[in-house]
C-alpha cells in the first residue's frame, strides 16, 4: 500500500503520455481539424493505411540498414579500443578521457561537425583527399553512400559509450582465471575468447541494446546532415514519422507510426535479451 | 444564483476598469506618465523564416524599441523549421507568437483556418495605423493571396518574391557567342558550352524543388494539379511533368557544383557572389547580391527573365508577409510592430542601407533613385521585376496556396532528388511521386 502512491504518479508520468499516443493512433487527428481528435469512425484506419504505404516499409529497410552498421561497428570499435585500453597506465587515463568527447558534445554539434566535413566546398577532409590526389564526391548526396556517411558520424559519435561500458566489464574481469589460462599457455585471442568474453556478455548484451534502442531513435544527424535524402535514401521509421506528424500535420498517423516502432523496439529488446543470453553470469 | 450575481458583477466591474485603462492609453489620451512610452512593458515575439529582409531587419529592431519602449524577441530559424514550428504553433492558437510571418504556401491553411487575424479592422482604424503608411500602396499582386474568403486582408506583404535568371559570370557567356538564355532550349546550350569554363560549374538551383523546378514543369505545359483550386487531382505524372523533371534533373546533374543536391538557397547565392557557380534560376532577392556588396562578380554579373519553355514564360510569384496569430495576447503591439516593418521609410532605409529591393510598395518601385539603382551592369532589373509580376498576376502559382499543397511539395523535392541521384528514371520518379501526392490529398481529405 506504501507504494501505491509512487506507483500511481509513475503510471500517470511514465505511461499516460504512451496510452495517448495509443489512443492519438486510432484517430484521423490533424490540427487543422480538431475535431478529428475524437474520431474513432475507423480506428484502424491508420495502421491499415502504413502497412500498405511503400514509403513506410521503405523507411523500415533504411532503419535496419543503418541499425545494423551503427550498432556492428560502434560495438567493434569500442571492444578493439576497450580491449587496448584495459591495462594499468596513466597515460591510457588520459587518451580514454580524450575518447569522450565526441559522446558528451551536443548532438548538434557533432551534426554541424560532420556537415562541414561532408560539404565538398568548405570541407579539409575533401580538400585532403583532393590534395593526395584522391577526390571524392560529396558523401551525403550520393544515395548509394548517404547511409554510410550518417552511419561514421554516428559512430564517432558513440564508440566512447560502448567503449566506456566494455572497458568497465572488462576491469571487472577476476585475474585468477586469466592467470590460469596464461599458465596454460592460452594467448590472446583465447584469453579473450574463452575467459574474458563469457565475462563481458551480459554487459555486451545490454551494450548492444542500448546502441539499438538508440539507433532507432537517429535524428539530429539525419536532420542536418540529409534531411532524409537524397531521394529518401537515408529516412529512417523515426524520420518518416516526424515528416508526416510535423511537416504535414497528420498527428493521427504520425501516432500509429510511432506506436509500430515501439513495438518493435520492445520485440527487438526481448529478442536481443534472449539471444545474448542475457542475465546470465559466469559462475565463478 | 446569488454567487453567479456577483462573479458578473465583480467581471463587469474588472472589464470597465480594464476598457477605462485602456481608452487612457490610446495615442493622444494618456495622460503624462513620466515618459512612459507607448508599449512600455510590452514583450513582443517576432519570428520569420531567414531570408534577406528579415536579416536585414534586425539591425532596425532596436530603433523599433527605442521609440516605442517594447521588447523584441526576434528569431529568424530555417525555412522548414520555422514552418513546421509555427504550424504546430498556430494550430494550438498557441499565445507564443505576436508577428508572425504568413508563409506563402501556407496561405490557404492558415488563413483558411482562421488562424490568424484579420487586420482590415487595424488597417481601417486611423487610431491604429499611421495615415501615411497606405495599404493601397502595396502592389495589388502582392496582397492578392493574403484576403480570407470575406476578402479582409491577413497579411502585410513584406516581399513580392519573384523568379527570375542570373549568370555570375556573363563574360564567360558572352566569349562563347551567346547571351542570357531565353527559352529552356537556349539555357541547354548555354550551359553545355560555359560549363566548368574557369573551373566554374554552369548552373545551380536550391534544393528546395518545390519552388525551383515548378517554372519547368508549367514551361513544359505540365503542372501540379489538373485545375486548381476546383480540381486537385494531380497531374504529376504527365508526359510533360517528365519531360520536365527530366531536363531540370540533368541540368542539376550534369552542370551543377559537387554535392549540388544539398544546396541550400544561401549556398547558391553564396556560390553565384563568390564565382563558384555560374548560372541560376533563382529569386530576385537573391540573384541581385551578385552586384551587392562582398560579391566578387559585381562587374561581370547579368540579369534577365526567367527562361520560358515551349508552352510559356512560368517565373514563380510568391509574397510573404506579416501576421497577427489568433493566440496572441499583444494584438495592438503587433499591428504597430507590423505597420512600422512594412513602412515606406523602412523598405527605403533597407534599400539604401542593404539593396533590398523585393519590395512591395508600388511608390517606391517607381522612384528614380529606385530604378536607377536596379541598373546592374546595363540591365533594368526593376523592370525585371514588373514584368515578372505581371507574369504572375495571370495566376499560375494559385496551386502553392491549396491547403494541401505543404506536403507535395515535399514529395516533389524528394522525386527531384531521385531523378538527379539516378536512383530512379524521371518516368519512374514522377510516377512514384503521382502516387505519393493521391496518398497525400487522400490523407488530408481531398475528394477527387
Amino acid at each position: 500500500m506504501g507504494l501505491l502512491p509512487a506507483l500511481l504518479v509513475l503510471g500517470l508520468v511514465t505511461l499516460g503520455p504512451a496510452l495517448y499516443l495509443v489512443v492519438t493512433s486510432l484517430t484521423p487527428l490533424t490540427p487543422v481539424n480538431p475535431a478529428t481528435a475524437f474520431d474513432f469512425s475507423d480506428p484502424l484506419g491508420n495502421y491499415k493505411a502504413i502497412l500498405a504505404t511503400g514509403e513506410f516499409w521503405r523507411s523500415v529497410w533504411v532503419q535496419v540498414e543503418l541499425s545494423v552498421v551503427t550498432v556492428v561497428t560502434q560495438v567493434a570499435a569500442g571492444l578493439g579500443l576497450a580491449l587496448l585500453l584495459d591495462r594499468p597506465s596513466r597515460f591510457l587515463e588520459v587518451l580514454r578521457t580524450g575518447f569522450l568527447v565526441p559522446m558528451v558534445l551536443p548532438p548538434i554539434v557533432v551534426a554541424i561537425i560532420w556537415k562541414v566535413l561532408y560539404t565538398p566546398d568548405i570541407s579539409p577532409l575533401h580538400h585532403l583527399l583532393a590534395w593526395l590526389g584522391m577526390p571524392i564526391h560529396s558523401l551525403i548526396t550520393n544515395p548509394a553512400t548517404a547511409i554510410w556517411a550518417i552511419a561514421a558520424a554516428d559512430t564517432w559519435e558513440w564508440f566512447p559509450f560502448t567503449m566506456l561500458m566494455l572497458l568497465a566489464a572488462l576491469q571487472m574481469v577476476p585475474q585468477e582465471p586469466l592467470e590460469a589460462a596464461r599458465i596454460d599457455g592460452a594467448n590472446a585471442v583465447q584469453l579473450f575468447w574463452h575467459v574474458r568474453l563469457p565475462y563481458i556478455r551480459p554487459t555486451l548484451v545490454v551494450t548492444v541494446l542500448f546502441r539499438l534502442i538508440d539507433s532507432i531513435k537517429a535524428f539530429p544527424l539525419i536532420y542536418v546532415l540529409t534531411d532524409g535524402g537524397p531521394g529518401g535514401a537515408t529516412q529512417v521509421t523515426n524520420y518518416y514519422a516526424f515528416e508526416q506528424t510535423f511537416n504535414f500535420s497528420y498527428w493521427g498517423y504520425g501516432s500509429a507510426v510511432a506506436t509500430l516502432m515501439v513495438a518493435g523496439v520492445f520485440v527487438l529488446s526481448v529478442a536481443v535479451t534472449r539471444l545474448g543470453g542475457g542475465g546470465e553470469t559466469v559462475d565463478e | 444564483m446569488v454567487m453567479s450575481t456577483r462573479r458578473i458583477r465583480r467581471r463587469q466591474v474588472l472589464a470597465s476598469a480594464a476598457g477605462g485603462a485602456g481608452l487612457l492609453m490610446l495615442p493622444g489620451k494618456a495622460p503624462a506618465q513620466g515618459g512612459a512610452k507607448k508599449l512600455a512593458g510590452v514583450t513582443l515575439n517576432v519570428s520569420c523564416w531567414s531570408s534577406s529582409y528579415p536579416q536585414f531587419l534586425a539591425d532596425y529592431i532596436p530603433e523599433f524599441e527605442k521609440a516605442t519602449g517594447a521588447k523584441v524577441n526576434y528569431e529568424t530559424p530555417s525555412f522548414p523549421i520555422y514552418n513546421q514550428r509555427m504550424d504546430l504553433e498556430l494550430s494550438t492558437k498557441s499565445d507564443a507568437h505576436d508577428v508572425i510571418n504568413v508563409t506563402f504556401i501556407y496561405i490557404g491553411r492558415w488563413i483558411g483556418a482562421g488562424w490568424v487575424v484579420p487586420l482590415t479592422d487595424y488597417i481601417n482604424d486611423p487610431r491604429k495605423t499611421p495615415a501615411d503608411w497606405d495599404v493601397g500602396d502595396f502592389l495589388p499582386g502582392s496582397t492578392a493571396a493574403f484576403k480570407d474568403r470575406q476578402g479582409r486582408l491577413c497579411a502585410i506583404p513584406w516581399i513580392a518574391d519573384v523568379q527570375m535568371a542570373g549568370a555570375s559570370r556573363y563574360d564567360l557567356i558572352q566569349q562563347a557567342g551567346m547571351k542570357l538564355p531565353d527559352t529552356f532550349d537556349e539555357m541547354a546550350t548555354m550551359l553545355k558550352a560555359v560549363n566548368r569554363k574557369d573551373g566554374i560549374p554552369g548552373f545551380a538551383a536550391e534544393n528546395h524543388y518545390g519552388w525551383t523546378f515548378i517554372p519547368f514543369l508549367q514551361g513544359f505545359g505540365g503542372n501540379v494539379f489538373r485545375n486548381a483550386p476546383t480540381d486537385l487531382t494531380p497531374v504529376l505524372d504527365s508526359p510533360e511533368a517528365v519531360a520536365a523533371a527530366d531536363f531540370f534533373s540533368n541540368m542539376l546533374r550534369e552542370y551543377g557544383p559537387d554535392g549540388v543536391l544539398s544546396y541550400t538557397y544561401d549556398q547558391v547565392v553564396e556560390g553565384l557572389k563568390q564565382g563558384r557557380i555560374n548560372y541560376s534560376t533563382n529569386n530576385e532577392t537573391f540573384l541581385v547580391q551578385m552586384a551587392g556588396a562582398g560579391s566578387k562578380v559585381a562587374k561581370t554579373c547579368a540579369l534577365s527573365l526567367m527562361p520560358g519553355g515551349p508552352k510559356g514564360r512560368f517565373p514563380n510569384v510568391a509574397g510573404h508577409g506579416w501576421g497577427i496569430p489568433v493566440g496572441s495576447r499583444n494584438k495592438d503591439a503587433a499591428w504597430e510592430f507590423i505597420t512600422w516593418a512594412t513602412s515606406k521609410q523602412l523598405f527605403q532605409r533597407m534599400f539604401r542601407d542593404h539593396g533590398y529591393s523585393s519590395v512591395t510598395r508600388r511608390s517606391l518601385i517607381d522612384e528614380p533613385e529606385f530604378r536607377q539603382k536596379l541598373q546592374i551592369n546595363g540591365i533594368d532589373v526593376a523592370q525585371l521585376y514588373l514584368d515578372t509580376l505581371t507574369l504572375g498576376a495571370k495566376g499560375y502559382t494559385i496551386y502553392r496556396t491549396v491547403p494541401p499543397y505543404p506536403p507535395i511539395d515535399h514529395e516533389i523535392d524528394v522525386a527531384i532528388q531521385r531523378i538527379i541521384s539516378k536512383q530512379q528514371s524521371a518516368k519512374e520518379s514522377m510516377a512514384r511521386l503521382q502516387r505519393n501526392a493521391l496518398t497525400q490529398l487522400k490523407r488530408a481529405g481531398v475528394k477527387l
